[in-house]
């Protein structure tokens, strides 16, 4: 009987996980094998004439100048990862004092997150505008004669589209900072004052350990998150000017639906698949050192 | 605990079917784009089931599709045509080409490039159209259609007169003293750009998509590659226009910045309409704008030169346009005959009122003058009509229309980015390009 009821409930289980199993297996799995298997062939999208080319995807992806420039591309990019983690900190621990208008500064610093990716893109498009943006009259009046050209150069460029980046991704860390700094305990904090500890010590040797696991993981959701982003790019340069803003995820997206290179899109997907991998591995095994359960 | 049992496989039933049901609701969605139309008349006027033809473009339909096929409709209540519009970029190409994998219902479809139209001819999709013997497409388009033949073949006709112009504001030239050129070069161009130049203003902007002509003009007729089958966009001429260009931005000042342009995504037609900047590189669709005075109201009269050439003689000159608007006939379609009988009437004038977005039809059988009217409408005083003439019709320049593959365009188009924004020098600009077209051209034997 007893045996007999455990077997129900674990069929229970799998009838409730099956749906949504379903759904990764059809949108996700199948795909994701489908997709290794175009990396050994030269398909093109339309193009009938499909052969097996063995590693020749992988060796041209090896050699291709414009993979690695998208490889450096995307390392740029992810830094903003950790600066906009560190600003979000702050904010978090500012705004969790008694300050004025709390509620209404938290709403602000996080509504990027909740607007729409090609509204940012376009008031940001005019906000960098290298003549009458709002930004380089203001750096004009103060005093720089030749303020940066943002995204209107190759070597700004990236740096213009990580400031949007940071910006964007500043209100949900600082909203998830917001509540592990509600579970630091006051009392730790008090101790701490008693026995004469300052204000910054406090920050940096009681709540920033403890709020590490939440670090750790805005860093790791943060960085998978950057690293698949495209649409943000693709609204604002399209991976210009030259080819100075072309991340991996762009690049899948050119060869696979401008030029149709099925094949080689998905070799470069799988590359971007092993980045991100590597990225985390090194943070699960980095992570002993630095965070604090 | 039977019943239980029961209800839980009832349950995940119910889900299972849910999820089925939702995907395919969203690939009916997904092919949806038959909405019924307002002035189609009912079928039943007609005996028997009606065909019903699909036809793709990516003009909207409020500018001139719509009516078309209304007049076609309404005479031929055997044979519906419905017009699906498509977004002419990535995306929306990519939308079409799905649809027609996919088996969906595309009987006709408008190629806007000749190597999207060679794709889709090696693909299958787009019909030979020696299998209709009727209509004579050289004879009926003239000497120019022959530069959309694909391997010596027609898989589409080419229904429209495409010129590229340079859009003048009369005005501002007579101000200046400038008369309005009928055959001039880039260092002319130049001049007047210095001379009609006001203070911090532009007096010249291109549209992106004619941009690189100067470059095609010469490399279609000289090769992309050489004999030996290496690049040639070392040709002599590339580093002239380059350099030409280059000069114009930095030193004269006369036009935008690339970077400047790109990234603040400059609406050439606004600048040039609100009478901002007086020269404009563009092509027929500027008239789309430029007949719309509640979006772009203009107080000056438009003129028209061609596009300027690079060398030195005009003999040997070659302007990029001719026709455009390859319409093809889906291969998999069920109804080709019923979209020939469509296609030859759209292309022998059904198409008039598509001219009032800049698009005259091609063929020497439809109507020029009723075409032109719709053109111009009740606007016909706004331009120059001496110049309009010249380069719509009387132009006797020969044409090309541009066959490189979006690769290399991408390729040229990344690394000229680079020099005009200054981070590369004219010589490593142009090794960069051969290098990279170099490439592709082994990727692609």
């Amino acid at each position: 009987m007893n045996n007999n009821w455990m077997r129900r409930q674990q069929l229970l289980g799998y009838i409730f996980i099956g749906p949504s199993m379903l759904g990764v297996l059809l949108f996700f799995l199948i795909p994701a094998a489908y997709s290794f298997g175009l990396m050994f062939t030269n398909y093109k999208f339309m193009n009938p004439k499909v052969e097996f080319v063995g590693l020749d995807n992988i060796v041209r992806l090896l050699q291709d100048p414009m993979f690695y420039l998208s490889l450096k591309n995307t390392l740029l990019f992810l830094l903003a990862v950790p600066v906009s983690i560190g600003l979000g900190f702050v904010v978090a621990v500012v705004l969790n004092q008694k300050i004025y208008l709390k509620k209404l500064l938290r709403g602000l610093y996080f509504m990027p997150y909740i607007t729409s990716g090609v509204a940012v893109a376009f008031v940001w498009m005019l906000l960098f505008h290298p003549k009458q943006g709002p930004i380089n009259g203001l750096l004009r009046s103060i005093g720089f004669d030749n303020p940066p050209g943002w995204l209107s150069t190759t070597t700004s460029s990236m740096f213009a589209i990580d400031i949007i980046w940071i910006w964007f991704l500043l209100g949900y860390n600082m909203i998830i900072y917001m509540a592990a700094l509600q579970e630091v305990s006051p009392e730790l904090l008090e101790a701490a004052k008693m026995d004469g500890a300052k204000r910054g010590q406090i920050l940096r040797r009681i709540i920033w350990p403890l709020v590490s696991p939440t670090t750790f993981l805005l860093l790791i959701t943060g960085l998978i998150m950057t690293i698949k982003t495209f649409g943000i790019i693709q609204a604002i340069t399209q991976g210009g000017p030259g080819n100075s803003t072309t991340i991996l995820s762009l690049f899948v997206y050119q060869n696979a639906f401008r030029y149709y290179d099925m094949g080689y899109a998905s070799t470069i997907s799988w590359a971007l698949f092993i980045v991100i991998l590597l990225i985390t591995l090194v943070q699960w095994i980095g992570q002993k050192r630095w965070v604090h359960y | 605990m039977r019943r239980k049992r029961l209800f839980t496989s009832m349950v995940s039933l119910v889900l299972i079917m849910g999820l089925l049901a939702g995907c395919s609701g969203n690939g009916n969605n997904g092919s949806s784009g038959n909405a019924p139309k307002p002035g189609e008349p009912s079928p039943s006027t007609s005996t028997g089931e009606p065909v019903k033809l699909k036809m793709w473009g990516g003009v909207p339909p409020e500018s001139g599709p719509q009516e078309v096929i209304n007049a076609w409709n309404k005479e031929h209540p055997d044979i519906q045509v419905e017009y699906v519009r498509f977004v002419n970029d990535d995306e929306g190409n990519l939308k079409l080409d799905t649809a027609m994998m996919t088996g969906q219902n595309v009987d006709l479809f408008i190629n806007y490039t000749i190597s999207q139209a060679g794709k889709r001819m090696e693909s299958g999709l787009a019909a030979d159209l020696s299998q209709f013997t009727d209509y004579n497409i050289d004879e009926k388009m003239g000497q120019d259609a022959k530069s959309w033949q694909i391997d010596g073949k027609y898989y589409g006709i080419p229904t429209t007169k495409s010129p590229f112009f340079v859009a003048l504001n009369k005005d501002a030239l007579d101000a200046a003293g400038l008369k309005v050129p009928k055959d001039w070069t880039w260092d002319e161009l130049r001049e007047y750009a210095k001379k009609l130049k006001s203070g911090d203003g532009y007096s010249f902007i291109q549209h992106t998509e004619p941009f690189v002509d100067p470059i095609d003009s010469i490399l279609s007729q000289e090769g992309y590659t050489k004999p030996d089958g290496s690049s040639n966009l070392d040709h002599s001429q590339v580093k002239n226009w380059l350099e030409m260009l280059n000069v114009m931005m930095k030193e004269d000042q006369t036009t935008p910045p690339l970077g400047e342009q790109l990234t603040s995504k400059m609406p050439v037609e606004q600048e040039f309409l609100s009478g901002k900047v007086p020269m404009l590189n563009i092509g027929a669709w500027l008239l789309r704008s430029s007949n719309n005075f509640t979006d772009f109201p203009r107080d000056f009269k438009i003129a028209f030169a061609p596009v300027p050439r690079l060398t030195g003689s005009a003999d040997e000159y070659v302007t990029r346009g001719g026709l455009g608007d390859y319409i093809s006939i889906n291969a998999k379609s069920k109804n080709q005959a019923a979209a020939w009988e469509f296609l030859k009437w759209y292309a022998d004038g059904g198409m008039a009122p598509m001219a009032a977005g800049g698009r005259l039809p091609a063929s020497k059988d439809a109507d020029q003058d009723a075409a032109l009217k719709s053109l111009l409408g009740d606007k016909s005083s706004t331009y120059d009509l001496d110049s309009l003439m010249y380069v719509m019709f009387d132009s006797k320049t020969p044409t090309y229309v541009r066959s490189l593959a979006q690769e290399v365009m991408d390729i040229r188009a990344q690394e000229y980015e680079k020099y005009f924004l200054g981070t590369s020098s004219v010589d490593d600009t142009i090794a960069a390009m051969v290098t990279r077209h170099n490439e592709y051209l082994k990727q692609n034997k």
